[in-house]
């Protein structure tokens, strides 16, 4: 085996190729870059390993920090270092597409039969026409509630903001619900006003529209009206969410389903039956609307391990491990088998997501769509703060996209 | 020249190694920095010949830098900025400066434990900038943090959100900054204050010299070659200082400095626009290389061989 390994090596070394991809040879050694942080990322590994035995090949994970991933591997890749496999978010899955850093997976068993896969986590991986990824999971955000603190209240979750506010004079004003003032979180504002960031086939700028505005200032409403409480300093902004919502402090919060293990370690989630999920809430009852997100399992263009690389995700994105991450972990499968399973179907996270990343609203994959986020999460710090009304920062924001982002779109 | 290089080609070849060296890792660089902002070089099309790519950017002038100069906010507003790396800049050096020399003055001193003492006054210097930065952020946070926390405690209802969207922000880097900078500061000067002759104090004590006396035309003037070299330091590093804003406050326009902002284009969530942080990377060196120049001017007026 060993021997093997070596011939190959040389000839590929031989070869010297750009496109080591397609050569026949294979190192037998990959390396895995997950992205999914220290709750998760154990029952990866775990899954890793046993796809590597069963394959004959071998996985080493390496765990990256989520907020540095993209920048590490960009940085690594350009140098033709870097991991053999890698946990994309699927934002992320056309710009390394675009930038030529993730291999084209034409004529693997990955991209001849993609049917079992959720169409809206399977949009991302596709970029002019080819794809490039295999959906790990999927996820949404949704509202996260106190069951107990909205019982004592008498106030069921509510299905609009309105209902929010009202909800605020019997559950203590401030401490309804938390607003993370980063730009992920202002999407389902956006998104359930019926706006949009950009208009991708029309190529068009279309964050600075009225009905954004109005989202924002919906978003700021609830602050003035004490009936929501933010940090407004933006680098603490998602840590002390998650303290005041594990410690009992607040009653709400939005967030995605990875927050789950957080919540349940805390003190108020002691007993896990009382956290309670509710899809967002809208403008109007039922038109609450958030974002896609989730993660993709890309290969790295020059990889010296394609064909084991091609296996390892096969392994890890079959219904078999897509059901034992939905049960162990509570995030969501993105094969439609991996639904049917009974475990899966009992699991109280994944059946209370499953609506919600049904309904979920795509991002438009496009290259910049990672790149869309920095402008707009200045923003949006700002009008929470006070410093800039919704208009005003929105306008800057499409100026930006413009000059910076998307210099091919118009603003509409 | 013929007889010139027969007697001096020893010379010549001695220096050789070091020029190609300075050639090939400084200036070569340089120039290509300087030459990426005449392009609308990215990562997108620069060449890659591990991905078997081509160079494809081109040529654009001088747009980068009428973009830059003309201060617009899409490419880091850039006058405002730069008056915000100037304010950050001089404060931090003026408190490293006047805090670092009270330090020194006190630990000059025969006093009871001064070992220890000065242990403790460098902590903040040896632990990495990182963890200090990640503590600060802690201690900054508006609702749980120890600050605040303190502050409600001195009956203060409402205390500033220090890393909010507002110049809170650069006050507490600024802060931060400060923490950092004097256990330097107060090293290099107490080096400078123990170089000073004791005859000259016990001199001016017998002339009837007041301490302020004492302190101004001997201590200062003992300092200055110290002092000049210290403040020309910290001036350049504060200016160039990235870690610890960006560790703390990340890409907020509220403290944001030249060299954030160049990172910003470099790495951050934009395009790794590789022109305008070119650009932003040449105009630094030239702001940096005007002040050097102004301020040895000053100091040769002053009569400093430098």
């Amino acid at each position: 085996m060993t021997a093997v390994a070596a011939v190959s090596a040389l000839v590929l070394t031989a070869c010297g190729g750009g496109d080591g991809g397609s050569a026949s040879g294979d190192s037998g050694e990959i390396t895995f870059w997950d992205t999914s942080g220290p709750n998760e990322g154990p029952v990866f590994t775990a899954i890793a390993q046993e796809c590597a035995t069963k394959g004959g090949y071998k996985v080493k994970t390496e765990t990256v920090p989520f907020d540095a991933a993209l920048n590490n591997y960009r940085t690594a890749a350009q140098g033709g270092q870097g991991p053999d496999v890698f946990r994309a978010e699927v934002a992320w899955v056309s710009q390394l597409a675009k930038l030529g850093y993730i291999a084209d997976l034409a004529g693997t068993e990955l991209a001849n039969d993609t049917s079992d896969f959720l169409d809206t986590p399977l949009g991302s991986t596709k970029y002019d026409g080819k794809t490039y990824g295999v959906p790990q999971v999927t996820d949404s955000l949704a509202l996260f509630y106190n069951k107990k603190l909205l019982a004592d209240a008498g106030v069921e979750p509510p299905k609009t903001w309105d209902e929010v506010k009202t909800a605020a004079a019997k559950l203590g004003g401030e401490k309804t619900i938390f607003i993370n003032n980063d730009a992920y979180y202002a999407l389902p504002f956006i998104y359930g006003e019926g706006g949009d960031l950009v208009d991708a086939d029309a190529k068009k700028i279309v964050v600075n529209s009225a009905e954004n505005v109005k989202a924002l200032e919906t978003a700021k409403g609830l602050l003035d009206a004490k009936a929501a409480s933010t940090a407004l300093d933006p680098s603490n902004s998602y840590n002390n969410m998650q303290a005041a919502f594990t410690s009992g402090e607040v009653a709400m919060v939005v967030n995605g389903p990875w927050s789950v293990a957080d919540y349940l370690k805390g003190a108020a989630f002691t007993d896990a039956a009382n956290l309670g999920i509710a899809p967002v809430p809208g403008a109007t009852a039922g038109k609450g609307s958030a974002p896609v997100g989730g993660h993709d399992y890309v290969i790295r263009q020059g990889t010296k391990a394609k064909d084991s690389s091609v296996k390892f995700i096969a392994c890890m994105s079959s219904t078999e491990s897509q059901v034992r991450i939905a049960k162990e972990l509570g995030v969501l499968p993105t094969r439609k088998s991996a639904y049917e399973n009974a475990d899966v179907k009992a699991n109280a996270v994944v059946s209370a997501f499953e609506p919600v990343v049904t309904a979920a609203h795509p991002r438009a994959w496009i290259p910049e769509g990672g790149q869309l986020f920095d402008p707009l999460k200045i923003a949006y710090a700002d009008v929470l703060a006070g410093k800039k009304d919704a208009k005003t920062a929105l306008d800057e924001v499409a100026k930006s996209y413009k000059d910076t982002v998307v210099p091919e779109y118009t603003v509409g | 020249m013929r007889r010139f290089l027969d007697r001096h080609w020893y010379a010549y070849a001695m220096v050789l190694p070091v020029v190609v060296v300075i050639a090939v890792l400084v200036l070569f660089p340089l120039a290509q920095g300087v030459f990426f902002t005449f392009t609308d070089i990215n990562e997108g099309n620069i060449a890659n010949p591990i991905l078997d790519r081509p160079a494809t950017y081109v040529s654009v002038g001088l747009d980068n830098y009428l973009n830059v100069l003309s201060g617009d906010a899409s490419y880091g507003a850039f006058w405002s900025t730069l008056v915000r790396t100037l304010i950050w800049t001089f404060g931090c050096v003026f408190f490293h400066y006047t805090i670092g020399l009270g330090l020194a003055l006190l630990l000059n001193r025969e006093v009871r434990g001064r070992a220890v003492y000065r242990v403790l006054l460098i902590l903040p210097w040896a632990v990495p900038a990182f963890i200090s930065a990640f503590a600060w952020k802690y201690m900054f946070n508006a609702q749980y943090g120890i600050i605040n926390q303190f502050l409600r405690f001195l009956g203060l209802d409402d205390p500033p959100v220090w890393l909010g969207q507002s110049d809170w922000a650069l006050v507490a880097v600024i802060i931060v900054n400060v923490w950092l900078g004097v256990p330097f500061m107060m090293v290099a000067l107490l080096g400078g204050l123990q170089s000073i002759p004791g005859d000259l104090y016990e001199a001016a004590e017998v002339d009837g010299a007041t301490p302020w006396q004492r302190f101004r035309n001997v201590t200062l003037p003992g300092l200055r070659s110290v002092s000049s070299t210290v403040v020309l330091l910290g001036i350049i590093w504060t200016f160039n200082m990235f870690a610890i804003i960006y560790l703390i406050t990340g890409p907020n326009p509220n403290t944001r400095i030249l060299v954030t902002y160049a990172f910003e284009r470099f790495f951050s969530g934009a395009s790794r626009d590789f022109a305008v942080a070119s650009t932003y990377g040449v105009l630094i060196l030239s702001v940096l290389l005007v002040f050097a120049g102004v301020y040895r001017r000053a100091l040769r007026k002053q009569g400093e061989v430098w």
